[in-house]
């Protein structure tokens, strides 16, 4: 597995370890790219800070919180309405922000005391909402106030508020990753433990590192209450804070998102013996695979498979019908951290997409290891890519899209190269049956656009056809599709909503799931406001 | 059997985990080397018809959850598993384990595997 | 019935309409050519800042950051910053103009950019690049000191002051120092100055942030003012800052230094301060306003009387945003005969307070009307949902989308950034032709809303 020598960073020989070229017949233990290092001044990397990481990628998501960011307003607005992690009670963690706006003489003469008044002005803003995390950021770590003791004084004047504090400046390691690791610990050390939950069902988990993108969280919900497993909390996507504090009560923990999230998980094993199940919601078979093996640990093997039957039936001709168009498309899958390897197999076996090339902006080599085992060889994967070795790349590999964030993905459709989002989704959600056969359905669209077929035309230069007035997607995708495909009554096209979100919204308003008596094992309802908003009694 | 034989059935095996499975990639290397020594194991007695339950913690549930998953998937991949001898079963087994406590932490190139806290 | 001016009376911020001054500095970076601003940072801070651009624009833009890390902040972080200056011209052969921009942690932490700009000046440039042009500019935005306005504003300051050399002869033209505008008002203004023969240098060139997909490939959006342009600023036969608060400083600085006159003000936002700017331009230039201008001018004229008092007269709006932005916008309403009855600025300047065009306004409405600085979008949801302050109408950027979602009032877009609407960029919102945009795009809004609640959308059966 050789080391992968862009030309744009000859000039940097330190480059050279953090991209290699998956070779045949070769493993990790012939290369791995170096991974989670300082990143280079002056390269042009996509990566971001650790205040995001741990405000904005793990914190948020959390939905009856006031988010509340110690610093000047700048790092508050840069978070504040670049991601889709939705919720099902209105949004408040989209709609709202708060920075303490930490201004000159903050810096001379401390910043405590205003960020006390700003902690109470926000919770009489907002006398619904009882949880607040606040986070410090650059500056207010320099300066070095003591947002604990802040904290520790509100709450002592407002006994029915409960105040996270996340230390995690920007400077605080290489990459969003390192707020990441922090945030996961002091949640934690903070707050883990400090609440008794309502159990209602024998089986109860953790959904650790699933953020609710677009509803991911709430399509996997589905499944899960479908099996009578009570969710314990959600870490972080449609959390709730309370729900979080009681997280030490589950039997599993079920890890999506390691990278985000495997600290806790590993804490929580040590600390309080609950096993951590890492899973992949991303695929068909992954989501089958996963939930069956939730299901042989709580012996309800049978519940898994009667909705893997139920999905396999509803979805799989849907999904069929795209894989068929699909074949050898070839894709840069270029996310943050996790997808890399969530994603890569399954693109290739129930798509029969080829990934040219994975990257991680912040990832580890533990992510790399996943991301280059799950690649075909001839793979090419990069570790913190810079702006210039990701064109070189494009230029190179030629793929047939690429599936990224939003600022790279603009620099691709330049190179006249369809981008997806693979943050925020373009039509997610993305996980479970329903959401993969979505991901087919928009890199279908996404590749087979009409429009984006005219983009290689030069009309100074070129002969230009003029029989058409319109060209079809399938026009573009059936050409060496056989009659039997093109015709099968089988196959199919996405057929669910625009948002599949609603209906499962219902389905729980409705209260449509059955649960076993933690007692007594009798599968029975459970009221809804149980499931919804358990009590929670406070511990010491 | 055949060293020759076992090996490429191993590595068959080998292939199946590295594709699909996420168990063997735990942080520290000495995480790594319990998950493949409690799962592998638990796998090879499942195949074997052997009792893989060791005792009522859900530790031990979660190992044996994650080899039922492991020696179903197995099966369903290669046939050629359910026919296999249970001394045959034993040895790519134990072969399994071997490489992965190789590629995985012995001869990992991650970095990351000696450090001391999560 | 008086119009009051007064600060926000929360010390904190819900929902920010601002962000800070690195973002103002590094969107007057990349309007340069053969330039890339070196952010002296956490990687955050140009992350963020280069998304928030490409949700506006559609595109991307180059701006690197000297990634401070832990250590770097313990110990300082001066050697990211010449191993950042290293990097970049190492990999970019074309670039000559690296601005070295301060954040709030480098600014705490005391770097002395300057002190490496010289460095590296006496160093590295001497040594490593001996034959090349190379422009190193220190540029000092700490985050907790006024806003995105303020950064662009020292940013626009520090370019000039960097190149500006007088030449014995002028050079014929003006200096047109535009603020924060979009392609659209720059080509916008060139199409007004080019009617009147009057040759201007831009700051800045940023047309081509509307970049093209080519069927051979094209990369990343670049602004075009060169150093030439730059240089040339000082042998101007004036200037004309269109923005007091975002390039007012540069204008003022050139006056000061080189003796080019300069005129600050007004935003040409509306017919009668377009009107304003081919005056100044005249007066400056000695040019004359042709008749092709009076057409454009009718035209508008024409839009305007379509709609205004039929159906803008007497609507209660509330504006956000660039100060200037939001001042002009007011005055604009005034003319079309609607309330503008909350104005928000989302900085603590001091000198609001004193700006004619906001004492004209204190002194000479007879409606309500408010003006909060320091503002968050809290001031005016808060107004909406628990005072009673009722609207017809919300301009402002797309932070602010939900306040006019969740309260049902009709919202268009203008400023800094628009990414829930396309193309917001592609159309303007000064001279002429920006007030005919803004009248009809308010007035359809108004029409969409008619038809949403049922409101006398009859009315438009005939029109």
């Amino acid at each position: 597995m050789p080391y992968h020598q862009f030309k744009v960073s000859e000039c940097i020989p330190e480059r050279l370890h953090h991209a290699v070229d998956k070779g045949a017949d070769e493993d990790l233990t012939d290369a791995l790219p170096l991974g989670y290092l300082n990143t280079i001044p002056g390269t042009i990397s996509e990566r971001g800070c650790a205040y995001c990481g741990a405000k904005h990628v793990i914190g948020t998501p959390m939905k009856d919180v006031i988010h509340l960011s110690h610093g000047p307003v700048g790092c508050t607005y840069d978070t504040w309405q670049t991601k889709r992690y939705i919720s099902d009670d209105g949004n408040f963690q989209l709609k709202y922000t708060f920075a303490s706006d930490v201004k000159e003489s903050n810096v001379v003469f401390g910043a405590e005391k205003m960020l006390k008044k700003n902690i109470i002005e926000a919770f009489k803003a907002f006398p619904q909402i009882h949880n607040m995390n606040v986070y410090s950021t650059c500056a207010t770590a320099l300066i070095g106030d003591d947002i604990n003791a802040v904290a520790e004084d509100v709450m002592a004047e407002m006994p029915d508020k409960k105040i996270f504090v996340c230390n995690s400046p920007g400077f605080a390691g290489p990459s969003q990753s390192g707020g990441h690791h922090k945030i996961n610990l002091q949640f934690l050390d903070q707050w883990v433990g400090t609440g008794e939950p309502e159990i209602y069902s024998k089986h109860v988990i953790n959904y650790i590192g699933e953020y609710n993108i677009q509803g991911d969280q709430e399509i996997m919900r589905d499944y899960f209450l479908r099996m009578g497993i009570q969710i314990l909390a959600t870490f972080t996507g449609n959390g709730r804070f309370d729900d979080l504090r009681c997280i030490h009560k589950a039997q599993l923990n079920v890890l999506e998102c390691a990278r985000s999230a495997e600290y806790i998980c590993d804490e929580l094993r040590v600390r309080y013996g609950i096993p951590r199940m890492d899973i992949d919601g991303f695929g068909f078979e992954a989501t089958a695979d996963s939930l069956r093996k939730i299901g042989y640990f709580f012996g309800i093997e049978d519940k898994a498979e009667q909705i893997i039957a139920e999905e396999y039936a509803r979805w799989k001709p849907e999904l069929d019908w795209y894989a068929a168009r699909l074949q050898g498309v070839k894709m840069c899958l270029w996310p943050g951290g996790s997808k890399l390897w969530h994603w890569s197999h399954m693109l290739k076996t129930e798509m029969g997409i080829n990934v040219v090339s994975v990257y991680t902006k912040f990832g580890h080599q533990g992510d790399m290891e996943k991301g280059v085992s799950r690649c075909e060889p001839g793979t090419l994967a990069i570790d913190d890519p810079n702006e210039l070795e990701s064109v070189e790349a494009m230029y190179e590999l030629k793929p047939d899209l690429i599936m990224t964030g939003k600022r790279p993905g603009e620099v691709a459709k330049k190179i006249r190269i369809p981008y997806l989002n693979v943050h925020g989704y373009h039509n997610g959600p993305y996980k479970g049956f329903e959401g993969w056969v979505r991901l087919a359905r928009d890199i279908y669209n996404c590749v087979y656009s009409p429009a984006h077929s005219l983009v290689h035309l030069d009309i100074s230069k070129d002969e230009i056809p003029t029989d058409k007035g319109f060209a079809t997607r399938e026009s573009l995708s059936d050409v060496n599709l056989s009659d039997e495909i093109k015709n099968s009554t089988e196959l199919r096209e996405y057929t669910g909503d625009y948002d599949p979100i609603p209906r499962l919204r219902k389905k729980l308003e409705e209260n449509q799931y059955t649960f076993p008596d933690p007692v007594t094992g009798e599968w029975r309802q459970v009221p809804l406001e149980t499931i919804k908003r358990g009590k929670i009694v406070d511990v010491e | 059997m055949d060293n020759k034989i076992s090996q490429e059935k191993m590595a068959q095996l080998e292939w199946y985990i590295t594709k699909h499975c996420l168990w063997q990639y735990n942080s520290r290397g000495w995480d790594r080397l319990i998950q493949n020594e409690r799962i592998l194991t638990k796998t090879k007695q499942i195949l074997r018809g052997e009792n893989a339950k060791d005792d009522d913690t859900t530790a031990d549930r979660y190992y044996w959850s994650e080899a039922m998953s492991l020696q179903g998937a197995f099966k369903r991949y290669f046939p050629w598993v359910a026919e296999m001898s249970k001394e045959d079963i034993a040895q790519i087994l134990d072969l399994l384990k071997e490489r992965m406590d190789h590629t995985m932490v012995h001869a990992s190139l991650n970095q990351e595997l000696v450090k001391e806290k999560y | 019935m008086s119009c009051n001016l007064k600060a926000k009376d929360r010390v904190g911020v819900i929902n920010p309409i601002f962000t800070c001054q690195p973002a103002g500095a590094q969107y007057v970076s990349i309007g340069v050519k053969d330039c890339i601003g070196l952010v002296h940072g956490g990687q955050g801070c140009v992350m963020f800042v280069r998304l928030t651009m490409s949700q506006h624009f559609k595109e991307s833009f180059e701006l690197a950051s000297s990634s401070l890390h832990e250590d770097a902040a313990v110990f300082g972080a001066l050697h990211r910053v010449e191993q950042g200056v290293d990097v970049l011209l190492m990999r970019y052969p074309e670039l000559k103009i690296i601005p070295i921009i301060t954040t709030c942690s480098t600014e705490v932490i005391g770097d002395d950019i300057d002190g490496v700009v010289i460095k590296l000046q006496e160093g590295l440039l001497k040594t490593k690049y001996p034959d090349r042009e190379i422009h190193l500019i220190p540029i000092h935005t700490p985050s907790f000191v006024g806003s995105q306005i303020s950064g662009y504003d020292v940013a626009v300051k520090a370019f000039v002051e960097h190149f500006a050399k007088k030449e014995a002869e002028s050079n014929g033209k003006i200096n047109l120092i535009t603020g924060w505008v979009n392609p659209a008002d720059v080509t916008e203004l060139k199409a007004l100055i080019a009617e009147m023969n009057v040759d201007a240098t831009v700051l800045f060139e940023i047309e081509t942030f509307d970049a093209p997909i080519m069927p051979a490939g094209n990369h990343v959006g670049h602004g075009e003012t060169t150093i030439a342009d730059l240089q040339g600023t000082a042998n101007a036969v004036g200037t004309i800052a269109l923005n007091k608060y975002e390039g007012g400083k540069a204008a003022k600085y050139l006056q000061d230094e080189f003796d080019v006159p300069a005129i600050i003000g007004p935003t040409p936002i509306g017919i009668r301060n377009t009107d304003t700017f081919l005056a100044n331009v005249k007066k400056m230039t000695g040019k004359a306003i042709p008749e092709s201008l009076v057409r454009k001018r009718g035209i508008a004229l024409d839009a305007i009387a379509d709609v205004s008092h039929m159906f803008l007269t007497g609507k209660k709006v509330a504006i956000y945003g660039n100060p200037d932005l939001v001042i002009g916008l007011a005055e604009y309403c005034i003319d079309l005969e609607m309330e503008p009855v909350l104005l928000l600025l989302g900085d603590d300047n001091v000198g609001y307070k004193n700006d004619p065009r906001i004492k004209a306004m204190t002194e000479n409405v007879k409606f309500d009307m408010e003006v909060v600085t320091n503002a968050d979008f809290w001031e005016l949801e808060d107004r909406i949902k628990n005072k009673g302050l009722k609207l017809d109408l919300i301009l402002g950027h797309s932070k602010g989308r939900y306040v006019a979602i969740d309260n049902n009032i009709p919202m268009v877009r203008v400023g800094y950034p628009v990414y829930d609407r396309a193309g917001g960029f592609r159309h303007p919102v000064v001279g002429y032709d920006g007030a005919i945009w803004l009248a009809e795009e308010m007035a359809n809004h108004i029409f969409t809303d008619m038809e949403y609640k049922h409101n006398k959308e009859w009315v438009l059966n005939v029109w």
